[in-house]
């Protein structure tokens, strides 16, 4: 999933509904979607939904000639899913509701075999990046990320503060990046990476 | 927020740790809808916490099973002291200790002990400098960079992370602030020294904990037979 500009070129072809830009509009911003909402709502079906209304709502925008400013296509994105998000936390009747419409149904990302190979490539570095950690930063991801322990809790016990365990994630990440980015520029947009 | 500030907080790794308050989540998402290199940085880092979450539930590798080893036949308890064996031995072990003892250790001793002479480069953490370092050793030789660190920036402490020409993170080091008019200087040992530029990022640490990138230098080793 190559970089693309959102401009007036790319607004357009998405209007128009060229499949490749509609592939890569829902690919780039299905994962920010997930990952803004990850926090927020707990059930993937929930997700799922806010995730459909969005894109629903913005191609409607986008039909309507309401993107004024393609260049900043992915705020309008992020300020829709807020708006569809506090009315599911408000629970009521969505105004600008689009049951009289026709509803377009977003696909899920596809999983293939490049994906696997790629999500095997990439678990492979990240286990060069653990196993070359001292131990101790080893058990410390490990109760943060799996056992899911509170953060200070964990930064107490082992004697460290919140900033060197961003120090460590962010050096990881750099470590882990490059391989990511290869990946990603290889594989097709719409495709996501297989989870294990 | 805007992307150097992003950058400047981290806000990747605290967005990620669910460090953000709601304000700052919100700015930061708000930019990272519209940052294709936010976006690309938030979502490589998620990858590798999923992945990690996989690997680290792995669990340990267990040691091989030991296979009793049949004992061969003795040929009694004093075998291996037999002269044919042992003298042989002997003596090649007391030439090895020998030698250490009157020529490597002294050697050595006189190295660490005596002023020594080699290379260096100043890196003057003030500017960003777009030009790389250039600096000429002998294979095996280490060489030293003298860092001028800003002077009065409100830094309570310093990190330094050198990465290799392949982009690997190979040393990281606290550097603590210099006195005024003190320099500050780190020693690059040259065992298994590749040529290749070097990059050289230095962060300065607030009081609040909160890392800025304030220098990234590129440094290219020349070994020279």
């Amino acid at each position: 999933m190559l970089l693309q500009s959102f401009d007036d070129s790319y607004v357009e072809r998405l209007r128009e509904g060229d499949f490749r830009t509609q592939e890569h509009f829902v690919a780039y911003f299905t994962e920010l979607i997930h990952l803004k909402l990850r926090s927020r709502l707990h059930s993937p079906q929930a997700i799922e939904d806010v995730r459909q209304e969005t894109f629903a709502r913005v191609l409607a925008a986008l039909r309507g000639g309401k993107i004024r400013q393609p260049e900043r296509l992915g705020a309008f994105v992020n300020s829709m899913c807020n708006n569809v998000l506090l009315e599911l936390y408000r629970a009521s009747a969505r105004s600008t509701s689009l049951e009289d419409e026709e509803q377009d149904d977003f696909p899920t990302l596809n999983v293939d075999v490049l994906g696997a190979i790629a999500t095997k490539r990439m678990g492979e570095k990240v286990r060069e990046i653990l196993n070359e950690l001292p131990e101790r930063d080893r058990r410390l991801l490990r109760e943060i990320f799996l056992e899911e322990r509170d953060k200070d809790d964990v930064c107490r016990d082992f004697g460290v503060d919140r900033d060197y365990l961003r120090v460590l994630l962010h050096r990881a990440k750099q470590s882990f990046k490059a391989l990511y980015l290869k990946n990603i520029a290889a594989r097709p947009p719409g495709m996501a990476v297989a989870k294990r | 927020m805007d992307h150097d500030e992003a950058v400047r907080q981290k806000a990747t790794e605290r967005y990620l740790l669910d460090e953000l308050d709601p304000d700052l989540r919100d700015q930061f998402e708000e930019h990272l809808f519209d940052c294709q290199d936010c976006a690309l940085d938030v979502r490589a880092a998620a990858m590798f916490v999923e992945q990690s979450k996989v690997v680290l539930a792995e669990p340990p590798v267990a040691a091989p099973a030991r296979v009793p080893v049949p004992e061969p036949a003795r040929a009694g308890c004093f075998a291996w002291f037999r002269p044919a064996f042992a003298v042989p031995v002997l003596a090649l072990l007391l030439v090895m200790i020998g030698y250490q003892n009157f020529v490597t250790v002294p050697h050595l001793m006189q190295a660490a002990n005596q002023p020594q002479v080699g290379p260096w480069a100043s890196v003057n953490l003030s500017t960003r400098g777009e030009e790389a370092t250039v600096i000429k050793v002998r294979t095996g030789q280490g060489f030293s960079l003298l860092l001028n660190l800003p002077p009065e920036d409100g830094f309570v402490s310093y990190t330094a992370d050198l990465y290799n020409p392949g982009g690997k993170l190979e040393w990281s080091g606290s550097i603590s602030v210099p006195a005024p008019g003190e320099g500050r200087q780190i020693y690059i040992p040259g065992r298994n020294r590749q040529s290749g530029t070097y990059t050289l990022v230095v962060h300065g640490v607030a009081v609040g904990g909160e890392s800025k990138e304030i220098s990234r230098h590129s440094i290219a080793v020349q070994i020279q037979n």
